[in-house]
């Protein structure tokens, strides 16, 4: 018989997670830190996104030139004063590419919050709710899903008015579909449990059940498909900067970059490579970490570890 | 040494410069020709809004706009002007026949201009419509405009008045397939893919078009310069940036358009909030702004630094007033004092700047505005959504560019009261300024005409209401093997002196 501990029960407030293999709920600050072993991508996905966020919080010191300043000295090739050379505007590469790294981070970041809480959300509200509201949520769902997520990302933008909030906004709705279905799974799956049973039992509504008792024990899901979701909000954020309708056009995004790079391949093709190459180390080092934390919560495979 | 003796000696020389002078060769026929030469807007011709680029090579005009910028006789053989200068009669050219076989008269002439008028409510033709009372067509060869008062600008604006069949399907709504007098039949369009012609061969221009198809790219290519490198275009538009590239490569000829695109940084003029409403703020913002740096920017040392809407060459271009242009030079020190008298701290200050996503200068102005020390809010938006967003007048700054103009009185007109799309010049709203347009527009005399005009811009100089950066040329590159194409005065690819009907293989 699995022993049942109602999330919230705890007196610390701590929120339980449901290990299957010990049938009884553990709380994490317990057990013992063990260095994870993790493999060569992951280990090399951790090295560089924490090169990233070390760029992003102390870069606009390590550059000597302001990125937003333009000069006469129009696609020149690297030296002692432009590390990797300048665009077609004079302005300096390297500073523009640490800013937008940030700019990349921060973004995709925000973006894949507003996505986790909108789909999630949405989701467990839906699926609390009876049939009409699971059918209303997951029809709308649905609708963003048959749309490619450039082109109702694009719409968005287009629609509210561009600038930071609004890339955001685009960003996370376009998303949260990814979220609104993982979350739907993995309510089916921990509703048929019987911690679930009991808290109805307990008279605990539909919705209080959703927040307080399964939320908590789907956020392994939750967090790996925010590692997947999280680079491509960069790489989307990219292609709405590419295209022109990003953030306003005085922060240096890569997207941007690449867009006002493309122009002048033959001429300074370093200036294209430089965030074109920035953009895909970093995608990779999410998919890499992503993947390990796809590893570790995937119930299947736990269950054939243990 | 006797000019006996020199006689043979000057024969062989003679003789041998022929030998060795490179031959003329005569036009060659077949052939497809491949352009990237801007794009089509719709197949219902009167009604096009944007660019004329791809119109004339199938259907014709009147009159044509030649490489210097005036008209020339096209489908009209001539024409002749009263001394009031209200009463136009044309003669229609002999033997001019449409795609369908059909002999065009001056009735079918009649049809298009009366439908131009009754249909089209916006775009560059109303400003043609707009002054005339009516026309008649009392025979097959003579085609009369009466107009209520004197139009200078009427020959070069017709240049995009299309004569079409009244056949052509669609003519009482939309037009679908134009049937027109052009060297091209209108063969197919795929929208922002290809549009395709094929040699007309009745065409009357005897002998021409030389080449038996002709294929425009139209998708929207950040360079073409490259396909024309490879061969794979025989002509394009390109960026000015590539000039010193396509100039080294020995199977590529250059050519620059007559006409000028102009850049400028106009300010709110309809609802203008302060502190932008205190012209010393716009003049400092004025001081701020580093015209050649930007100049050199986009254009490289191909911008001409110019106060004005014509540049150098352009009958309407002023040197005097072009040098007395204060700014040529930025001077922030000026531009602080300004701000200090008018008691502006810009730190206290946003400005609301709107511009176009792919539009490069932008950038480097809102770093020249930031650095008298406003903050600013740069708002981007796409082709169609800036000009959405500049009609709200939300907005203090607006860095932009205009291409060619048939006529200078279509540049003169965006700025005037009534004129169309007022916004992309924040609105401006100087009766005087109308009537000195109004007036120039009117007058018969070249003289007064371009001293009219010069007057109006000299308001807007004084007013701030727009500031003129500079002028660029465009740049146009052909495979070698193309010979005799050349680009006119406005972006058309087709004209009376020149354009694809005179281009052939020399393979």
């Amino acid at each position: 018989m699995r022993a049942l501990y109602p999330p919230g029960s705890d007196p610390d407030g701590r929120a339980f997670v449901l290990d299957e293999s010990e049938d009884r709920p553990v709380a994490g600050p317990t057990r013992r830190f063990r260095f994870p072993h993790l493999r060569l991508g992951t280990w090399l996905g951790v090295v560089i996104m924490g090169a990233a966020l070390a760029i992003a919080c102390v870069g606009p010191w390590i550059s000597i030139h302001d990125p937003n300043d333009f000069s006469s000295t129009v696609n020149a090739a690297p030296s002692d004063i432009h590390w990797l050379g300048t665009d077609d505007l004079g302005q300096d590469v390297f500073a523009r590419l640490i800013v937008g790294t940030r700019l990349s981070l921060v973004l995709g970041t925000v973006a894949a919050l507003v996505a986790l809480l909108a789909g999630t959300l949405a989701a467990l509200f839906g699926m609390a709710s009876g049939r009409i509201g699971n059918l209303l949520v997951f029809g709308i769902v649905d609708l963003i899903r048959a749309l490619p997520g450039v082109l109702f990302a694009l719409a968005l933008v287009v629609a509210i008015e561009p600038g930071t909030t609004s890339v955001v906004l685009a960003l996370g709705l376009a998303f949260a579909p990814d979220f609104a279905r993982i979350t739907r799974a993995s309510y089916l799956q921990e509703a048929a449990r019987p911690y679930v049973a009991a808290a109805f039992v307990f008279g605990a509504s539909p919705v209080r059940i959703a927040l307080v008792h399964i939320l908590p024990n789907i956020t392994g899901a939750l967090v790996t498909q925010f590692a997947i979701i999280l680079p491509r909000c960069i790489v989307l954020e990219a292609v709405l900067s590419f295209l022109g309708l990003g953030v306003s056009p005085e922060y240096a995004t890569w997207g941007r970059m690449i867009a006002s790079a493309s122009s002048y391949t033959e001429e300074a093709p370093h200036v294209l490579l430089a965030p074109i190459v920035a953009l895909s180390v970093l995608t990779f080092a999410f998919a890499m970490i992503g993947d390990e934390l796809r590893r570790r919560f995937d119930p299947a495979r736990r269950r054939i570890m243990t | 040494m006797s000019l006996q003796l020199l006689k043979p000696v000057v024969a062989g020389l003679l003789g041998l410069a022929l030998i060795i002078s490179p031959a003329v060769a005569d036009p060659k026929y077949g052939g497809v020709l491949k352009l990237y030469w801007g794009t089509l807007d719709t197949t219902d011709f009167h009604r096009h809004t944007g660019t004329i680029s791809l119109t004339h090579p199938f259907a014709e005009t009147l009159t044509s706009v030649s490489k210097d910028g005036q008209p020339k006789p096209f489908l009209a053989e001539s024409w002749q002007i009263s001394s009031d200068g209200l009463t136009y009669t044309f003669k229609i050219r002999e033997g001019v026949k449409f795609h369908n076989g059909d002999t065009m008269t001056a009735k079918d002439v009649l049809a298009n201009f009366s439908r131009i008028r009754a249909e089209v409510k916006k775009g560059w033709l109303t400003s043609a419509m707009e002054p005339v009372d009516r026309f008649e067509a009392p025979d097959d060869r003579t085609f009369i405009v009466i107009l209520k008062t004197p139009f200078s600008p009427f020959l070069n604006l017709i240049a995009e008045a299309w004569i079409l069949s009244p056949k052509s399907a669609g003519w009482d709504k939309t037009i679908s397939h134009p049937i027109g007098t052009g060297p091209f039949t209108f063969d197919s369009w795929t929208p922002q893919v290809v549009l395709k012609g094929k040699k007309f061969s009745d065409y009357w221009m005897k002998g021409k078009p030389y080449v038996d198809a002709v294929e425009f790219d139209v998708r929207e290519l950040a360079d073409a310069s490259l396909a024309v490198r490879s061969g794979d275009l025989h002509g394009a538009e390109v960026p000015l940036s590539k000039r010193n590239i396509l100039g080294e490569d020995k199977n590529v000829m250059l050519d620059f358009r007559g006409d000028t695109s102009w850049y400028f940084v106009s300010f709110n003029n309809k609802t203008p909030r302060a502190p932008f409403n205190d012209l010393r703020v716009r003049q400092a913002i004025s001081y701020a702004i580093d015209k050649p740096a930007i100049l050199n920017l986009s254009a490289g040392e191909s911008g001409q630094l110019v106060n004005q809407m014509a540049a150098p060459g352009n009958f309407y271009y002023d040197k005097a007033m072009a040098d007395a242009d204060p700014h040529r030079q930025p001077n922030l020190d000026k531009a602080r004092a300004l701000l200090k008298e008018a008691n502006v701290d810009p730190a206290k200050v946003t400005v609301r700047l709107i511009g176009e996503a792919t539009d490069r200068s932008v950038a480097p102005i809102v770093q020249m505005i930031k650095r008298l020390g406003f903050n600013v809010e740069n708002k981007a938006y796409d082709d169609l959504g800036y000009q959405k967003a500049l009609s709200g007048y939300e907005w203090d700054i607006f860095p932009g560019g205009s291409g060619p103009r048939n006529d200078i009185f279509l540049r003169f007109v965006r700025l005037m009261s009534d004129g169309p799309n007022p916004h992309l010049w924040g609105g401006v709203t100087d009766l005087e300024f109308d009537r000195l347009v109004r007036e120039a527009s009117i007058s018969v005399d070249d003289t007064k005409r371009r001293a009219l005009y010069l007057a109006a811009w000299q308001r807007v100089i004084d007013n701030y209401y727009t500031v003129a950066i500079g002028h660029t040329p465009a740049l146009y590159a052909y495979r070698k093997e193309l010979r005799d194409m050349s680009i006119g005065f406005n972006t058309s690819a087709h004209r009376a002196d020149g354009g694809i009907a005179f281009a052939w293989f020399d393979r």
